[in-house]
C-alpha cells in the first residue's frame, strides 16, 4: 500500500522504482515490533544521528514558536510572581508579588473543586469520543466507496462548524418549549412530558448536553485520522488473523489496536490536552452554571484572567494545570518509552 | 562534528530567546509605563491632516447618526474621522487590549456601566475639566454620568439612554377587554389575567413574558421592596441581595415571573429566543423592554406600527411606579490617545441639543442623555405616543452599582445565574442570594 | 449515543469483502448491518447540521414554533440574502481566504522540517523538545491571548495580514508536528536504508521519499490547521483593529446583539461559513483518495 503512495505521488524523476517495491515488500505495519512501534531505539539505521540536519530542518519552528510561544510564556510565568492585572497593561504599573497568587489560587477551595470537575469531565469526554471514533474508523473500512463519502461527508460538516456556532445550534436544540430534543423525548414518552425541560439548570443534565457537543465534534478528527492509519495497514495481516480463527471483536482489539497504537496514543494524548481546555462550549451552554457548578479550570480561567482581568492570578492557575498536566503526561511518556517507543 | 553544529545552533537558539525576552520587557517596560500622568490633553483642535479613530458598538447610534455626527466634526476642525463599528463578544478583551497600545483609538462607545472599570484602572481621560462645555447647562442623566464617575472625576459622555416600560399589544389587550392602561400593580395583574383568560385556547401565548436571566427586571422589583443589589459602607462596596426587603424585592419577581411568563422562559436568557420576537410574534401580550423593542417588533412583524403599541412605566406593588433600569451607552476617550483635543470636539458635537433630539432620539428612537433633553422631546410635535411610557420611567430610574468592579458581576453571568436559579426555583431565595452576595463581596474587594 | 457506540462490534466482524469462504457465507449480513449502523450514525450526527441549514431557509416564522418544522413549507433565501448582502461579508471573507491560506501552508511546510528532523535524525535534546512542544498545547489559551498580544504589539504584528498569519502558524505548529509524528514513524527503515545506499542526500531523501510516504498525515494535519485558523474569533478580533481586516468568524458574531440573535441569519451565515471547510476538504478528498484508498480499495 505504501508503495502505491509513492508510486502515485512519484511522478518525479527519482528513481523510486527502486524503493517502492521495497515499501510493498515490507508493508507498513507488518511487523509491528520494527515497522510501526519501534522505529527509534531499535532501529538505529533509521535514525541517523545528524544534528547539522536536524538543526537546520527546525530552526523555522524554532524560531516562530521561541518568539510568539515561548516568550509569551515567559512572560506568562513571570506574571504569576506579579499582581499585574488591567491596571498594569494600561499604565505599566505592577509589584512583584512572590508566590502569594499561588497560595491564593491553592488554598481557593472553587479552584479544587473546578479541577477535580474537569478531571472528571475530561475521562468522560474522551472515552466517549475515543470508542465512538474508533468505532466509526473501523465501520468506515467495511463500508462501500459511497456511503464512505456520505460518512466523511457528515463527519466533515460536524467538524467543520465553527465551535460557537455549534453551540448556538446546541442552546437551540435544548432549549425548552422550542427546542427539538425536548419535543423528541416527549414524543417517545419515556420520561414523560419534558417540554420545558431547562438542560443548563442541571448540573447532571447541562454536562450531557455539553458532553454530546464536545464528543459530537471531537469524532470526526479521531475517527477520520485512525481511518487513514487503518488504511496504512497491510491487509494481509488481518486476513491472517482471520484464518486463525480470530474473531471479529478479538481481531479488533489484538491485531488492528495494536498496529493502530501510535495513532490512538497521540490523539487520546492530544484529546486529554483539548478535553480538559473546553472552554467555548461549556460557557456558551450554560455558562458555568448552575451556581458554578458546571465551572471547569478553563471556564475559571476565564473568569479570571478575562472577566477580572486578574491577569498574574490567571497566570498562576495557568502554571499550576500546566504543571498537573505534565505530571500526569511524564507517566504516560514513561510508559512510552518502556514499552519501546520513543519520542 | 555534525552534534557540535546543533549544539550551536541551540545556543543560538537560546541567546535569541533570551534577547528576545529582555527587548521585550525593556521595550513594554518604556511603551506601557510611558503613560503620562495628568491632565493636560493631547494634540490641538486644528485637525488638518489627522485622522481620529471611533469606536461605536453594534446596535447603539444608526450609521446616518454616526455619518451626521462625522460630518460635522470634519467642517468644524478639518480633521478626518476613522470610524469602526464593533461586535459585542469579547468586547471586554478588545477594548482592554486596544486601551494599552500606543495605537489605541480615540473614542470608543461603552455601555454605561463598563466605563468605571476602564476608568478605574487608568485607561481613560479624565475628562472633568471639559465638563462644562461638553454638558452646556444641561443635567446629564443620573443613570449615564453616575457610573462614569470614579472618585469624583468624569471620564464618560453620556451618549444615550435606555428605560424599561412596559410595551403591549394593544390589539391583544382589546380583545380580552383591556381598553384602559393599568394604573397601579392591582389593576395591572388583573389586566393580565384577563389577557390570559381571552388566550387560554393558544398553548403558545403567555400574557408577560418575562426570561428567568433578564435580571434587568429582577432589579426593578427589588428596588420596588426598597432594597437594592448592594450597597457602599465607609467607601467599600457590599451584595445586599440577601436583606430582608431584597429577598421580598426577588419573591414578588419569581411570582410574577413563574405566573405570568411561560415554564420555559424560567430558565432563558432575552436572546434565545429574541423577547421583542415574541411580543412581535404576538406569543405574549406585554413584555418590559426599552424604546429599541419598537424598532425591531416594527421591523420583525411589518403589520404592527406605532398605533398597535402602547407603552406605560412598570407599576409596582409599593403603590408607586417601579424604579425603572436604565441602561445606556458613554462616550470616553483613550488615555492614551494622542488627539484628545481633537476627541472631546467630537464628544461636544455627539452631546449637543441638535445631535441628541433630531438623531439619537427622533432617528435612532433612544432616549436623550439629559433631563432636559427629555422634557424638550416630549414636548415636541414630533413626539410619538407610543414613546410615553419610558420618558415616564426615565424619570424615575436607577443603574446598576458604581463600583467599577460592577462590570465584572454582569460579565462573568453570576447575576443572570442568580436570578435563573431563583425563577426556577432549583434553590431557595435566600440561599441564592447569599451566595450571590458572597460572590459580589470578593468581586467587589478586589482592587483595580 | 447508543447505536454509535455498538458501532465496533457490528462491524469489526466484516473481513476484507470477498475473500474466503467463511467471509462469504456472512457477507451479505454483515454488510447490511454494518450499513444500517452506518445510516443510523449518519442521522444522528448529520441532525444538527440539517437543522442549522433548514433554519438558514425558513422564513423567520417558521423559525420558532412549538411543534418542530422538519421540512419548510415555505423556502426562503432571506436570511442568505442579509448575510450576504448587508454585510462586509466579501471583504471578511477575502481575509479570512489569505491569512488562512498562507498560515496552512507555511505551517504545514514548518512542521513537516520539524517532524523530520524530531523522527528521523538523532540529536542532543530531542526529547527535550518533544515534551516542550507537547506542553506547550497544554496552557489554556485563554491565558495565552494577552501575553501574546503584547508580544506582538512589540513586534509590530498587530493589524496586519502577517500577525495573524503568524499567530496561526504559532497555534497549528505544536499540533501539526505531533500530529504528523504518527505517519513519520510508520515509514518502515528499509526505505531509507536502500536510499542511502543508492547515494541519495537528506533533502532527496526528505522530497522524493518522505514527502510522498507521509503525504495522508500532510493531509489530515493541514485539513486540522485549516479548520483551526478558519474558526479562530478572538485572535482575529482582538488583533485585528480595523473592520476592514476582520475574518469571517468576527462577521459571524456580527449577528448576536444585546437585542436578540438574528437566528435565521446567524444559521445562514454558519452555513456559508462552513462551506468552504467541507469544499476544502472535497478537494482533498481527491488526494486521499488517490494517495490511500484507491490503494487498498482495488
Amino acid at each position: 500500500m505504501a508503495g502505491h503512495i509513492v508510486k502515485e505521488a512519484d511522478l518525479t524523476e527519482y528513481s523510486g522504482a527502486v524503493s517502492a517495491p521495497t515499501a510493498t515488500e515490507r508493508g507498513i505495519g507488518r511487523d509491528p515490533k520494527h515497522g510501526v512501534s519501534s522505529p527509534g531505539g531499535k532501529s538505529p539505521k533509521k535514525m541517523k544521528s545528524n544534528g547539522r540536519m536536524a538543526g537546520i530542518l527546525l530552526t523555522p519552528t524554532g524560531i516562530i514558536l521561541a518568539a510568539l510561544v515561548i516568550v509569551p510564556i515567559i512572560f506568562l510565568v513571570f506574571t504569576s510572581f506579579t499582581n499585574f492585572n488591567r491596571r498594569s497593561l494600561m499604565t505599566g504599573e505592577f509589584d512583584m508579588r512572590g508566590l502569594s497568587q499561588y497560595q491564593a489560587v491553592l488554598t481557593d477551595p472553587t479552584f479544587w473543586a473546578a479541577l477535580l470537575r474537569t478531571f472528571l469531565f475530561t475521562a468522560a469526554l474522551v472515552v466517549g469520543s475515543m470508542l465512538i471514533g474508533m468505532g466509526v474508523a473501523q465501520m468506515m473500512t467495511k463500508l462501500g466507496t459511497v456511503m464512505r463519502y456520505i460518512v466523511t461527508f457528515v463527519l466533515i460538516f460536524a467538524w467543520a462548524m465553527p465551535n460557537v456556532a455549534s453551540s448556538f445550534v446546541w442552546v437551540w436544540l435544548f432549549q425548552p418549549k422550542y427546542g427539538v430534543i425536548n419535543w423528541l423525548l416527549t414524543k417517545l414518552h419515556i420520561f414523560g412530558d419534558v417540554t420545558n425541560l431547562a438542560w443548563a439548570d442541571n448540573t447532571t443534565l447541562a454536562f450531557l448536553s455539553i458532553w454530546l457537543l464536545v464528543v459530537w465534534q471531537a469524532v470526526p478528527y479521531i475517527a477520520i485520522t485512525l481511518y487513514a492509519a487503518t488504511m496504512q495497514l497491510d491487509p494481509s495481516s488481518l486476513e491472517a488473523a482471520q484464518l486463525d480463527g480470530a474473531g471479529p471483536i478479538r481481531t479488533y482489539w489484538q491485531i488492528v489496536v495494536p498496529l493502530i497504537s501510535p495513532s490512538i496514543l497521540v490523539i487520546g494524548m492530544l484529546s486529554v490536552i483539548w478535553d480538559f481546555n473546553v472552554f467555548n462550549q461549556i460557557w456558551l451552554v450554560s455558562a458555568g452554571g448552575p451556581g458554578g457548578s458546571t465551572s471547569t479550570i478553563g471556564v475559571f480561567t476565564y473568569k479570571k484572567a478575562f472577566i477580572n482581568f486578574d491577569i498574574s492570578q490567571g497566570a498562576a492557575i495557568s502554571v499550576i494545570t500546566v504543571a498537573i498536566l505534565l505530571v500526569i503526561t511524564s507517566f504516560y511518556v514513561r510508559n512510552l518509552l518502556k514499552s519501546g517507543e520513543d519520542l | 562534528m555534525i552534534l557540535k553544529g546543533f549544539i550551536m545552533r541551540n545556543r543560538k537558539w537560546a541567546a535569541g530567546i533570551a534577547l528576545t525576552t529582555a527587548a521585550l520587557m525593556a521595550l513594554s517596560g518604556c511603551s506601557m509605563g510611558g503613560g503620562k500622568s495628568s491632565g493636560e490633553a493631547t494634540g490641538d483642535t486644528n485637525g488638518k491632516g489627522k485622522t481620529i479613530t471611533v469606536w461605536a458598538m453594534k446596535g447603539d447610534y444608526q450609521d446616518e447618526t454616526l455619518a451626521t455626527i462625522n460630518k460635522a466634526f470634519e467642517k468644524k476642525t478639518g480633521a478626518k474621522v476613522k470610524l469602526q463599528i464593533q461586535q459585542w463578544d469579547g468586547i471586554g478583551t478588545k477594548v482592554t487590549t486596544a486601551l494599552s497600545t500606543d495605537a489605541t483609538p480615540d473614542i470608543i462607545d461603552m455601555g454605561n456601566t463598563q466605563v468605571a472599570g476602564y476608568a478605574a484602572s487608568g485607561g481613560l481621560m479624565d475628562l472633568t475639566s471639559e465638563k462644562g462645555e461638553l454638558a452646556d447647562g444641561k443635567t446629564w442623566i443620573k443613570g449615564l454620568e453616575d457610573p462614569a464617575t470614579v472618585d469624583g472625576k468624569l471620564y464618560g459622555v453620556p451618549a444615550f439612554a435606555a428605560a424599561r416600560a412596559v410595551i403591549y399589544n394593544k390589539q391583544i389587550w382589546k380583545d380580552a377587554g383591556v381598553s384602559e392602561e393599568p394604573k397601579n400593580w392591582d389593576e395591572f395583574t388583573a389586566d393580565l389575567d384577563k389577557v390570559r383568560e381571552a388566550n387560554a385556547s393558544n398553548p403558545d401565548f403567555v400574557p408577560f413574558y418575562m426570561p428567568g436571566q433578564y435580571w434587568y427586571s429582577a432589579l426593578q422589583f427589588i428596588w420596588d421592596a426598597g432594597g437594592d443589589v448592594a450597597k457602599e459602607e465607609g467607601g467599600n462596596w457590599k451584595g445586599s441581595v440577601s436583606s430582608e426587603k431584597s429577598v421580598k424585592g426577588m419573591e414578588e419577581w419569581k411570582d410574577f415571573e413563574n405566573k405570568y411568563s411561560s415554564e420555559a422562559s424560567r430558565s432563558v436568557d432575552t436572546e434565545t429566543p429574541s423577547m421583542d420576537d415574541m411580543l412581535a410574534d404576538g406569543k405574549t401580550g406585554a413584555i418590559l423592554s426599552n424604546s429599541a423593542t419598537i424598532g425591531t417588533v416594527k421591523k420583525t412583524n411589518p403589520s404592527l406600527t406605532d398605533d398597535s403599541l402602547g407603552t406605560f412605566a412598570m407599576p409596582g406593588k409599593s403603590g408607586k411606579n417601579q424604579v425603572s433600569m436604565v441602561a445606556g451607552s458613554d462616550w470616553a476617550v483613550a488615555q492614551k490617545s494622542k488627539n484628545q483635543k481633537l476627541a472631546i470636539e467630537w464628544l461636544k458635537i455627539a452631546a449637543s441639543d441638535e445631535i441628541q433630539q433630531t438623531w439619537v432620539f427622533e432617528h435612532d428612537g433612544w432616549l436623550p442623555n439629559s433631563v432636559q433633553g427629555l422634557d424638550k422631546a416630549m414636548k415636541s410635535d414630533k413626539f410619538p405616543q407610543v414613546q410615553k411610557g419610558f420618558f415616564e420611567a426615565a424619570k424615575n430610574s436607577k443603574t446598576t452599582p458604581a463600583s467599577p468592579n460592577w462590570a465584572d458581576i454582569e460579565a462573568d453571568k453570576s447575576v443572570n445565574d442568580f436570578t435563573k436559579t431563583v425563577a426556577t426555583g432549583s434553590s431557595s431565595i435566600k440561599d441564592a442570594a447569599q451566595q450571590f452576595d458572597a460572590h459580589m463581596d470578593e468581586v467587589f474587594a478586589k482592587k483595580n | 449515543m447508543s447505536t454509535s457506540s455498538k458501532a465496533p462490534q457490528a462491524v469489526s466482524a466484516q473481513p476484507r469483502a470477498g475473500k474466503g469462504t467463511k467471509a462469504n457465507r456472512n457477507f451479505d449480513w454483515h454488510r447490511f448491518g454494518t450499513g444500517v449502523v452506518a445510516v443510523i450514525f449518519c442521522i444522528i450526527w448529520f441532525f444538527p447540521v440539517y437543522w442549522m441549514t433548514i433554519t438558514a431557509f425558513k422564513p423567520r416564522k417558521e423559525v420558532m414554533t412549538s411543534n418542530p418544522v422538519f421540512i419548510p413549507t415555505h423556502w426562503s433565501l432571506e436570511n442568505f440574502h442579509t448575510a450576504i448582502f448587508n454585510t462586509s461579508f466579501f471583504v471578511n471573507l477575502k481575509n479570512s481566504v489569505i491569512i488562512t491560506f498562507f498560515a496552512v501552508v507555511v505551517s504545514i511546510f514548518f512542521a513537516f522540517l520539524a517532524c523530520a528532523a524530531l523522527t528521523l535524525y538523532r540529536f542532543k535534546g530531542r526529547r527535550a523538545i518533544m515534551v516542550m512542544i507537547l506542553a506547550m498545547q497544554m496552557i489554556p489559551g485563554t491565558a495565552m491571548l494577552i501575553p501574546q498580544f503584547i508580544v506582538f504589539n512589540q513586534f509590530g504584528l498587530l493589524n496586519k495580514y502577517i500577525g495573524l498569519i503568524l499567530a496561526y502558524i504559532a497555534l497549528v505548529l505544536p499540533f501539526s508536528i505531533w500530529n504528523m509524528r504518527g505517519f513519520f514513524l510508520s515509514i518502515p527503515a528499509s526505505i531509507f536504508e536502500s536510499a542511502r545506499v543508492e547515494g541519495a542526500s537528506e533533502w532527496q531523501i526528505l522530497r522524493r521519499i518522505t514527502f510522498p510516504l507521509v503525504a495522508p498525515g500532510v493531509v489530515s494535519t493541514s485539513v486540522f490547521a485549516f479548520i483551526t485558523a478558519w474558526n479562530d474569533y478572538l485572535t482575529a478580533y482582538t488583533f485585528m483593529k480595523d473592520q476592514a481586516k476582520y475574518t469571517l468568524p468576527v462577521w459571524l458574531a456580527s449577528f448576536t446583539t444585546p437585542a436578540g440573535t438574528d437566528f435565521g441569519g446567524q444559521m445562514a451565515a454558519s452555513v456559508l461559513f462552513s462551506l468552504p471547510v467541507v469544499i476544502f476538504f472535497m478537494i482533498i478528498q481527491g488526494n486521499i483518495a488517490k494517495g490511500i484508498t484507491t490503494g487498498s480499495v482495488k
